[in-house]
């Protein structure tokens, strides 16, 4: 059973970590789009990459198209973070800010570079400050776009990932009265997970 | 006797972490709660004169509990800790009364002189 590559108090651990983690990138991320994010607990799952596309499913409630963005990271610890909305908001976030972005709400440019601006800052913020606590210190590549208007089915091909078991860390950022959600999830295989498991370990020992 | 002190969080390292946090000679009689019904049912058995609360639990988020609070006689010191450290969650915190707001991972050096002003702690 995948989920139980984590005892219950790693998992608890790793899971406030990333509310550590989300933390840190909800307030970038305010600061970037001068609204308030509503924050809920992270959710962490290990799971085949067969099954990740339908775990994230029931993580997020997305069932219609999405634009990922993936950013992949590097450390003792690696993997990729990806930073997942639903298609139809992003003219909304769009039309929600000023300045630059404000004026040209209809070019698709204009919001690739919004979406790669939100999620360069939930994925820096938010992976630099898990690893931190894990102890160590991330090299990120640049970030890629997954595709504009793809299902989950879709983010998730086997093939193209290429790893059987993966973590999921699920962190979901809402903006106050506003429909538009991001949800960040980071994917680790398998010889990650032992890392990230040996350092939660590494963690509670130190308390 | 000793000071009746709640600490409220979803997480166990988080509990552990603030638990390590506390003064070591601070004589205190702690309860815990892993959400925040749990944390308002303390605070109604009167074990909460003192109210360590995260924001960000299942079953009543912090502000859900500053909320109920507030209907209540509000009779205990509320220091919420919290990773969401956005200026407006503190704003919301400290104005749903709230006395101080520390960030996570908390620290003894953050929490002294919280202690301190409000004569918790000599």
């Amino acid at each position: 059973m995948p989920d139980r590559v984590f005892t219950e108090l790693q998992r608890d651990a790793l899971q406030e970590i990333a509310n550590l983690g989300m933390g840190q990138a909800a307030t970038r991320l305010s600061g970037l789009l001068n609204a308030f994010i509503e924050l809920s607990v992270p959710r962490v799952r290990v799971v085949a990459v067969s099954e990740a596309a339908q775990a994230l499913r029931e993580m997020t409630g997305i069932d219609g198209p999405v634009t990922a963005v993936r950013q992949g990271f590097r450390s003792e610890i690696k993997g990729e973070a990806l930073v997942i909305c639903r298609s139809g908001e992003i003219a909304e976030l769009g039309a929600l800010i000023g300045g630059p972005y404000a004026q040209s709400t209809r070019d698709a440019l204009t919001e690739q570079e919004l979406v790669f601006d939100v999620a360069n800052v939930l994925s820096g913020a938010c992976v630099s400050s898990m690893l931190d606590q894990l102890g160590r210190l991330p090299v990120f590549s640049q970030p890629g776009l997954l595709g504009g208007a793809i299902m989950l089915d879709e983010v998730f091909q086997p093939g193209m990932l290429a790893w059987d078991l993966a973590l999921l860390v699920e962190v979901n950022f809402a903006l106050e009265d506003q429909r538009f959600r991001a949800h960040l999830v980071m994917l680790m295989a398998e010889e990650s997970i032992h890392h990230v498991s040996r350092a939660i370990d590494a963690l509670l020992h130190s308390l | 006797m000793s000071l009746p002190i709640v600490i409220a969080d979803d997480s166990l390292l988080a509990r552990k972490v603030l638990t390590k946090a506390l003064p070591e000679d601070w004589d205190v009689e702690i309860s815990y709660a892993s959400n925040g019904r749990e944390a308002l049912a303390l605070y109604r058995a009167g074990r909460a004169p003192v109210l360590f609360l995260d924001l960000t639990m299942p079953d009543m988020t912090g502000f859900q509990v500053l909320e109920a609070l507030q209907h209540e006689d509000l009779n205990t010191f509320v220091i919420v800790v919290s990773a969401d450290v956005q200026p407006r969650a503190q704003e919301r915190a400290l104005a749903l009364g709230a006395m101080a707001f520390v960030p996570k991972p908390v620290t003894q050096e953050a929490l002294l002189p919280i202690l301190k002003e409000y004569g918790l702690y000599a």
